[in-house]
């Protein structure tokens, strides 16, 4: 998969907003989007939001998870724990970055928030690779890892699964006996 | 997307060989040292040093893997197959003790290929190379990882050098994984730009076209 099309998904995530015009509701096939008028906070997905902040129709509200202390004690408790920590949001990458490009001056303390972030995500990824390294080096069957996003499965994805293809055909070399193929009698 | 212009067909890991693929092809270039086991008649000029008419019994060569692998045959003794010297026991001591030191590029680049490939003539040994195969592979997957996720933007051909093939196509995909994620977290994925393919072209005139 791509980041842009992780990205897509994650733009499916509510957020609140307060708009700035009064519009009916509308009835789209996702579902409802309901009656904005000004100054009354309503949720609409992600991708509805950034359009109408760049259009200057909308103030955003960010997530209540989106929050200096809240972000800390993540971090702390991430950094805590060997296994991952439940997040709030499973698409807290992607949201961070599409409402602080978009919207940082509805967002207050925006690039603390950009930092904390990115040190939970460095966290959560070198805790992957040191899984990762363990199940290769005891040849494991499999391995279950609660709790990852979809952004960080999607960075290594490829490159692990690639490489335990290459450890599992190696392996197989291990077992004798078996048909060596093709042969031609001449 | 990340989706390529053409897929290249993959390397056959293990004991089989893709026959479609460029890097099976060139591995079995790599040539291993073979002993006739009877008379290859007229076929003196084939090797330089000796002057005779035919290849006498015994004879000592380098074949190429392709016609090793041909010629190999349980039932009639035609050639047999040496080891190449880093699957014998001395290299393969040095590899158990700690794989990250070999230097694999220059121990012949397609170390896992060949010795898979060697595995396919029949010799005492074969269970031990395959393990010591394995378990170089995988002493050296951590520090593969660890240095293409994390050389973002550097020249990287310091890292790559002591790589053999399987391993720099490994390091490749790691470092397309975090390529990818930098570009989009700097938002240049959104960005249209000319596919490499078509970079080269020039506009071409309209009366270049009528000439």
């Amino acid at each position: 998969m791509d980041p842009s099309e992780v990205e897509f998904l994650a733009e499916k995530e509510m957020v609140t907003i307060v708009p700035n015009f009064s519009l009916d509701k509308i009835y789209l096939i996702g579902g409802d989007l309901g009656p904005f008028n000004p100054g009354l906070p309503v949720a609409v997905p992600v991708w509805l939001a950034i359009n109408l902040k760049q259009r200057q129709k909308c103030r955003i509200i960010p997530p209540e998870w989106m929050d200096v202390e809240k972000l800390e004690e993540i971090r702390e408790q991430e950094r805590k724990e060997e296994t991952f920590t439940p997040i709030p949001n499973p698409y807290y990458m992607e949201l961070t970055k599409l409402l602080l490009n978009h919207a940082s001056d509805n967002i207050p303390k925006a690039d603390e928030i950009r930092t904390l972030v990115k040190d939970t995500w460095d966290t959560r990824i070198a805790k992957l690779r040191l899984s990762a390294d363990s199940f290769v080096s005891q040849q494991e069957a499999h391995a279950r890892l609660d709790n990852l996003t979809l952004m960080e499965i999607n960075t290594i994805g490829t490159f692990l699964t690639d490489s335990l293809n290459h450890m599992y055909k190696l392996r197989t070399n291990l077992q004798p006996g078996k048909e060596t193929g093709k042969s031609q009698d001449f | 997307m990340t989706t390529q212009s053409y897929l290249p067909v993959p390397p056959g890991v293990g004991m089989e060989e893709n026959f479609l693929s460029l890097d099976d092809i060139l591995l079995s270039q790599e040539k291993l040292p073979t002993r006739t086991e009877c008379v290859f008649p007229r076929l003196g000029f084939v090797e330089k040093t000796s002057d005779t008419r035919d290849i006498p019994e015994g004879t000592k060569m380098e074949m190429p893997l392709w016609l090793s692998k041909g010629l190999y045959d349980n039932k009639r003794r035609l050639v047999s197959v040496e080891q190449p010297k880093i699957y014998r026991q001395g290299w393969r001591t040095v590899f158990s003790a700690d794989p990250n030191v070999v230097d694999l590029h220059k121990m012949g680049p397609y170390y896992y290929g060949l010795g898979s490939q060697l595995l396919h003539f029949d010799s005492p040994e074969n269970p031990e190379i395959a393990q010591t195969v394995l378990q170089t592979y995988i002493g050296r997957f951590r520090r593969i990882m660890d240095s293409s996720q994390n050389a973002y933007n550097e020249d990287t051909s310091a890292l790559v050098e002591r790589l053999d093939v399987l391993e720099r196509s490994l390091f490749r995909t790691g470092q397309a994984g975090l390529n990818d994620f930098q570009r989009w977290e700097k938002g240049q994925a959104s960005q249209i730009t000319a596919s490499n393919l078509v970079q080269n072209y020039k506009k071409r005139k309209f009366p270049d076209l009528e000439a």
